[in-house]
């Protein structure tokens, strides 16, 4: 019996061993790989230059002539990122030889994982991608994310737009600078079915509906949604809530003060609408088990089967790079269209919904001020620089640098740069905002709204519940 | 032994043995320390702690996460889910293997065609699984929304892994599909491992073959079955990667179970002390049952 105790034992011992082995250990180099190439071709380039400085007569902290190594996670594992961004830290190391960047390219899909085992285990990067947001407020109250907000104030660095910064400040300390352009969010629409069903461009959320009427009654589905991602369903219960009510009701009921609730008025009115939309069909059958990665709402535009699809502005990129002649020819762009009862009331009607900053550098320095003012100079300095910018322009990214909405030229990008650039307020996306554990909740309660597994009510009281325990937490 | 005193040389060899017992054990047994015994403790006491997993303060919080356990409700409802996924892994897995083991058995090399297809695929990686059923049972353009859809005459869709219960059920499935091929070899293997003496002593009995699978070779097989099944408790129990690449434990954590619980808790939601606590309650949940099951069903040791 002793004998079988252990056989047992042992056999389950992985179990436990598999998380603890995790937190303790130092992280796997999953598909990593240091971008050596770019160093080579740095020195090559230092020769050419002869010690002229991109940052020369610029008001920037005097970096250290001692050799450095900083090492920065990225998750540029793919063109034309990934080019653009090496482009970046080979830039700087030409100017600067004596500071070595290791550039680790990340995984997306398990990026923040391995970054949370990295900090666990004392080997946490220089410099790191992060999206701001909770996760970020999580490594700066663990010491993984320095305050830059005196460097920024005291030295040169790129106009960037208002929204950006806030997005990458927790407290009023500035954590994060941002290179990974924006990202808005609106209504992508098929200019083709419209036309052949004389529908014009809804401009409220009553002509909306009314559209979708006619499309049902067409044989359409007027939105492709792929909600297994629950992120993507969470759009629509954004926008009708800051459509409702601005950003008031969802300020207050992050902070659960005065009265703040995910059960408060504008939730409940976007609750109930999206569940009304699932019963009439405005969705397509078995969204929960769709998921946006791999395509699946856009497949359900491409073949005709539904009309429209709100989606971050990234969409627009995807689908011209799936089939750019299809694109130019079908699709179209439209804001989310206004509320005009909350309208009659006063509320704004121009908060969107996106992120600003797509992307921020966070910092962690331990305290070495050398290693954090070279740090500072390469992301402000280089990524974000004119030839960075350009290169993002290229590839349908806007920086969120104030003038590029002026360089845009496609159609449907300069609709959705327009309208994230009019916007009194930027919401950044609930399920990068919210506390860890209550964007859990809250996208399985997009899950459960859209299944019509529970109501409005319900999945407010969910997520004041989760709110409330982070809150306790903190 | 009796007798007091050994001669020099068997005192000698004795000790040889020893130190080269000794010598050859150290090695398993400092990766066994390390990568096994040190982790189970670890997560024990990891769990007494209210650690985000990245900070360097940990505070020590006693009981609190173990208490908070035992009333989780979303812990005891995966637990069910584990539960479920055992009964339903033991009922198909073992049972479907068995009969393409007899099958196989019975056709001998003439089917090793069979053999090799039939076990291709527990050589594919759960991911690899996982993506590929995720389209084949995908609502729109699936597998089965396309068959419903060939017999109606009209577009059906079938929604298996975005609804509850269907998604449990579907997931359920497709792990049958994966790891009834281990079964079908384990019992390949039972049946070769039966003397063909026996076989041959049956059929001079008057055996048939059927008589012979039911009545001799079922049987023998028993502590094989015994086996497999534990096998399979224990792997339902602690399952993981596929769940996790196919739902997330969604929709609505109808598919949750105890370690995607725990990897979220540990590694999304910044909580590796309750997610350590889960972890070390998820080892002592298995181990009671694995045990009890040894007790109950494992009457005596033969073959």
């Amino acid at each position: 019996m002793k004998k079988k105790f252990w056989a047992v034992t042992l056999g389950l011992a992985m179990t436990a061993a598999s998380l603890a082995g995790c937190a303790g250990a130092a992280p796997a180099d999953g598909g990593a790989a240091p971008a050596e190439p770019a160093a080579a071709e740095a020195t090559e380039a230092a020769a050419e230059t002869g010690g002229a400085k991109a940052t020369d007569g610029k008001n920037l902290p005097e970096l250290t002539t001692e050799d450095m190594t900083i090492v920065l996670w990225d998750i540029a594992t793919e063109d034309p990122t990934k080019t653009i961004q090496e482009g970046a830290v080979a830039r700087f190391m030409a100017d600067y030889p004596n500071i070595h960047v290791e550039q680790v390219h990340q995984q997306n899909d398990n990026y923040k994982q391995q970054l949370v085992v990295a900090m666990s285990s004392g080997q946490c990067p220089d410099m790191y991608i992060s999206w701001g947001g909770g996760p970020m407020a999580e490594y700066h109250n663990s010491g993984f994310a320095d305050d830059i907000t005196d460097l920024y104030n005291t030295y040169d660095h790129p106009d960037f737009i208002e929204a950006a910064i806030a997005q990458g400040s927790y407290k009023g300390q500035i954590l994060g600078i941002p290179f990974g352009g924006m990202s808005g969010c609106d209504v992508f629409y098929n200019k083709t079915i419209f036309a052949e069903q004389g529908i014009e461009v809804p401009q409220t959320l009553d002509e909306l509906e009314a559209a979708c009427e006619k499309l049902k009654a067409a044989g359409y589905t007027p939105f492709s949604l792929a909600n297994g991602s629950k992120w993507t369903g969470s759009m629509y219960y954004m926008y009708l809530v800051a459509r409702h009510s601005g950003n008031d009701e969802f300020d207050a009921a992050y902070t659960q003060e005065n009265g703040g609730s995910f059960t408060s008025d504008a939730f409940i009115f976007a609750g109930d609408k999206i569940q009304d939309w699932v019963k009439k069909g405005y969705f397509p059958e078995g969204t929960n088990s769709m998921t946006t990665d791999d395509g699946q709402d856009r497949q359900l535009l491409y073949d005709g089967s539904c009309a429209m699809m709100l989606h971050g502005s990234w969409q627009a990129r995807s689908m011209a790079a799936d089939n750019q002649e299809w694109y130019d020819e079908n699709i179209g762009v439209f804001r989310w269209p206004v509320d005009t009862e909350a309208e009659a009331k006063g509320v704004p009607q121009n908060v969107e919904v996106g992120t600003a900053i797509g992307n921020c550098f966070n910092f962690n320095a331990q305290g070495d001020q050398d290693k954090l003012n070279a740090m500072y100079v390469l992301a402000t300095q280089y990524y974000n620089d004119d030839t960075y910018n350009e290169e993002q322009m290229a590839s349908n990214t806007i920086p969120s640098i104030n003038g590029f909405e002026k360089l845009v030229t496609e159609p449907n990008m300069k609709i959705i740069t327009d309208v994230f650039f009019d916007a009194s307020n930027v919401q950044l996306w609930y399920d990068q905002y919210l506390p860890a554990s209550v964007t859990e909740v809250h996208k399985d309660s997009m899950t459960a709204l859209f299944g019509l597994e529970k109501t409005a009510k319900e999945i407010g009281e969910d997520q004041d519940a989760a709110m409330k325990a982070a809150l306790a937490e903190q | 032994m009796g007798r007091s005193k050994k001669s020099g040389l068997a005192k000698t060899r004795a000790k040889s043995i020893a130190l080269a017992a000794t010598v050859f054990l150290i090695p398993a047994l400092l990766l066994i320390a390390v990568y096994i015994i040190y982790p189970i403790i670890d997560t024990f006491l990891i769990s007494g702690y209210k650690w985000n997993g990245i900070s360097s303060n940990r505070t020590f919080i006693g009981l609190e996460n173990w208490m908070n356990l035992i009333k989780d409700k979303l812990f005891w409802s995966a637990f069910g889910h584990n539960l479920v996924v055992m009964v339903f892994s033991i009922l198909l897995q073992i049972p479907i293997g068995m009969m393409l083991a007899t099958f196989l058995d019975a056709g001998g090399k003439k089917f090793n065609l069979f053999k090799t297809i039939w076990f291709l695929p527990y050589l594919m990686s759960s991911v690899a699984i996982a993506f590929l059923f995720t389209y084949a049972l995908a609502t729109n353009g699936g597998l089965f929304s396309a068959l419903g859809t060939l017999i109606k005459g009209q577009k059906v869709t079938v929604d298996l892994l975005g609804k509850s219960p269907n998604a449990l059920f579907a997931v359920i499935g497709v792990m049958a599909w994966q790891f009834t091929p281990f079964y079908m070899v384990y019992f390949i293997a039972g049946y070769g491992n039966i003397d063909t003496t026996v076989y041959e002593a049956a059929v001079i009995d008057g055996a048939t073959r059927v008589d012979y699978i039911r009545y001799i070779a079922i049987p023998l097989l028993g502590p094989i079955f015994k086996t497999a099944c534990t096998m399979s408790l224990i792997g339902s129990l602690r399952y993981f990667d596929l769940i996790w690449n196919m739902t997330q434990g969604g929709p609505v954590g109808s598919t949750e179970l105890m370690a995607t619980y725990m990897y979220k808790l540990s590694f999304q939601q910044f909580n590796m002390g309750y997610g350590s606590c889960v972890a070390a309650g998820m080892f002592i949940l298995i181990t009671v049952i694995a045990l009890l099951f040894q007790k109950v069903f494992v009457v005596k040791e033969d073959y």
